[in-house]
């Protein structure tokens, strides 16, 4: 993997404290995130997406936590930081200012007793912006996401969900930071508003020259505006590479199955998926998917797959390419 | 499409805040409009409560004045005296009838109860208005300290909740709270007032001193007040103290927690603006049911620590079956719960703006 990346992930594992052990739930993620990209990290509901997520953001509550890996920030200026290693008060500061995240469960994300203005300012005010400019930057960001600064003086409960969400963004955004981590962004919200949303989420990316991992479970979010694709399943990266190659040419059977279960306008038989994903405490042993894979042979349900390269960025954990992935080096 | 967007938005965002203003007006009238209804409910039930008690109080009075004077009973003296004072105090009229005068006078007559029996021919409502102020000093002061206190200790404890210190504060507030009030009013005397003699238990000031702006009896009132308001305040904050904490821990589980701290904002800001702001509002309807819920507890205690209160005077009513006394008694506590209650509850608007979608 490259050395140019803004955020390189190596070995990041989560799991769950339990009274004696921890269960796993994100095991060993590799991932290189390019400046500039969207990158969208898609699977099913359970698979450990949030907990990726909230991990990188250094987020996790208990009974959630974080087990071992390495996450290297390129900032700015040329500098690196260990994301992994960052005390509290300074993590504090590189929030917003650098990374910014926007929360599965944005509807409620907003603090109920205070007004728009003030909940969007006194981040702004306390990042070091003087009381007048945290305004200015909260009143363009909201332009950015179409809001009239009307939207300041209100409660949330007194906006739409959409509108809920698209303060969230422009939260996020007022401080232009590099790297945004958003968790469903359009999950909770109807077709119109989800398309709108992410129309813009696009054009922040470009006006802002910023990197957005996007994270949901829906293939048709990820086709939209994703550049790369994260395939994962039960904890760990199935596969990973451009929009492009994995839409035309999925090659984890369990990204086939993703693919072939996006419902068709057409109205076809839908050939998806059989089952449901594992929970953390019964993930299975060798490669996590075998008990639901169309293509499982004896090597599966013993040998867990690594990630390996198969070509210019594309990368498969699945053993049909094992011999493949040899003979290539 | 962007212009429709912003047009719709400017439009639904300022008739919500208009609607919205409409809607604590209206919540405020609803509310005032329970509190008469509640305040009326309370008079019938505590009137016809009262004439149910068993015992007749003129008989219970004859029979201790003539016990007090030693004298043989005379019956058709007694008889005319009955009949006089069953006159006085109404008690030939059928019950309705006694209830609407009660009512009638009660509402039109400047608050006339009726004379009392335990010190007649004093007005009862004189005599509750005597002792009002050591009950509502005692029970508003220690209630709104243990109330201040508890819900600060509490989103401490709360927002620290795997710290050592928070989870034996949560083991001594539990035990605390399940600890009737009288035994911790018992052991403060017993203990501070005899054992240790470091304050007055008993009385409401020193018994040498008369009531007057002078330091030393203001000095001897306070000290004379510690016991029973700690009492008081012991097993209620300690309520309150458990359950700011887990209004503070729920909170914190909630998103927009989450949501604060990913922006980087101080855990100080966290803290304040995020998690105490929000819990501190079903904190505040907790103090709404504390306050209707403690005021007999006060009662006890006053008779503990013979303070001399609305507890004490219904004790000696009780006596005497004198129930003119008792009535008011109650009906004061009830109006003045109920009063306490709707300022609580109507001050909750300016704590929480969605206001009208619980209320
Ligand atoms: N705080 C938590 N308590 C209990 N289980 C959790 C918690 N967080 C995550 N999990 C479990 O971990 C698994 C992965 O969850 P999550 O990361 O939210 O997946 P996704 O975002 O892909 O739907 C799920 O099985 C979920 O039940
Ligand atoms: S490793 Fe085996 S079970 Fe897993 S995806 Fe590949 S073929 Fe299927
Ligand atoms: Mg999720």
């Amino acid at each position: 993997m490259s050395g140019s990346a803004l955020l390189e992930i190596r070995g990041l594992s989560a799991g769950l404290q339990g009274r004696r052990s921890i269960t796993q739930v994100v095991s060993g993620v590799n991932l290189d995130v390019h400046g500039g990209e969207i990158l969208g990290v898609v699977g099913e509901s359970g698979c450990g997406k949030s907990t990726l997520a909230a991990a990188i953001m250094r987020l996790l509550v208990l009974p959630q936590v974080l087990q071992s890996g390495t996450m290297t920030m390129r900032l700015e200026d040329g500098k690196t930081v260990e994301l992994m290693e960052l005390p509290d008060n300074e993590l504090r500061h590189l929030r917003w200012r650098h990374l910014s995240y926007i929360p599965q469960g944005s509807m409620n994300s907003l603090n109920p007793v205070l007004r728009v203005e003030r909940q969007m300012t006194d981040t702004l005010i306390q990042h070091g912006l003087s009381k007048k400019e945290a305004l200015d930057r909260s009143i363009a960001a909201l332009e950015l996401v179409n809001l009239d600064t009307k939207v300041l003086q209100s409660y949330p409960h007194e906006l739409s969900g959409g509108m809920r969400q698209r303060v969230i963004i422009a939260s996020a955004v007022s401080m232009r930071p590099a790297l945004i981590v958003a968790d469903e962004l359009t999950t909770a919200l109807d077709v119109v508003t989800q398309r709108q949303i992410l129309q813009e989420l696009a054009a922040i990316r470009d006006e802002l020259g910023a990197t957005i991992i996007l994270i949901t479970h829906d293939m048709g979010v990820v086709a939209q505006i994703a550049d790369r694709v994260a395939v994962m399943y039960a904890g760990k990266i199935a596969e990973l590479g451009t929009v492009n190659d994995i839409f035309e040419d999925p090659q984890h059977p369990y990204a086939r199955g993703l693919i072939g279960s996006i419902p068709r306008e057409s109205g076809q038989r839908v050939e998806g998926l059989q089952g449901e994903a594992p929970s953390p405490w019964n993930y299975p042993t060798g490669c996590r998917f075998h008990p639901r894979c169309p293509e499982v042979f004896e090597r599966c349900n013993q040998h867990t797959p690594t990630l390996q390269q198969r070509a210019m960025d594309r990368w498969v954990a699945c053993h049909l390419y094992d011999a493949e992935t040899e003979f290539d080096g | 499409m962007t212009a429709n967007i912003d047009a719709r938005a400017d439009e639904s965002a300022t008739e919500r805040q208009d609607a919205g203003r409409r809607e604590v007006f209206q919540y405020a009238i609803r509310r005032f409009g329970v509190y008469l209804f509640t305040l009326w409910a309370a008079i019938t039930v505590a009137f016809f409560i009262f004439r149910l008690v068993p015992g007749d109080p003129m008989n219970i009075l004859l029979g201790n004045l003539t016990r007090a004077e030693g004298r043989q009973r005379d019956a058709a003296a007694e008889e005319a005296i009955i009949a006089h004072y069953r006159e006085i105090f109404g008690m030939d009229d059928p019950l309705p009838l006694q209830y609407v005068n009660y009512l009638r006078k009660a509402v039109l007559g400047g608050l006339d109860l009726g004379p009392s029996f335990v010190e007649y021919p004093a007005q009862t409502k004189d005599l509750v208005f005597r002792r009002m102020p050591w009950t509502l000093g005692i029970f508003t002061t220690s209630v709104f300290l243990a109330w201040l206190i508890g819900t600060g200790l509490g989103a401490l404890i709360g927002w620290m909740q795997r710290h050592g210190l928070s989870q034996l504060a949560v083991i001594l507030s539990t035990l605390l709270q399940i600890t009737p009030q009288y035994l911790v009013a018992l052991g403060l005397i017993i203990y501070a007032g005899y054992t240790l003699r470091i304050l007055p238990a008993g009385g409401p000031y020193a018994r040498h001193l008369q009531p007057e702006w002078s330091w030393e009896f203001i000095s001897s009132l306070i000290q004379h007040a510690i016991l029973p308001m700690l009492s008081n305040m012991i097993v209620i904050g300690a309520g309150f103290t458990l359950g700011m904490r887990a209004l503070m821990i729920s909170v914190l589980g909630e998103d927009y927690l989450t949501f604060a701290r990913a922006k980087g904002l101080s855990p100080f800001t966290v803290l304040k603006d995020y998690a105490f702001r929000n819990a501190l509002i079903p904190q505040v309807t907790g103090l709404a049911i504390i306050i209707g819920a403690t005021l007999n507890g006060t009662f006890i205690i006053e008779i503990l620590f013979q303070y001399p209160g609305l507890g004490t005077l219904f004790v000696q009513a009780m006596g005497l079956r004198d129930f003119n006394t008792m009535q008011a008694i109650v009906l004061f506590s009830i109006f003045a719960v109920l009063t306490l209650t709707l300022i609580v509850d109507l001050a909750l608007p300016l704590l929480d703006p969605r206001i009208r979608r619980v209320a």
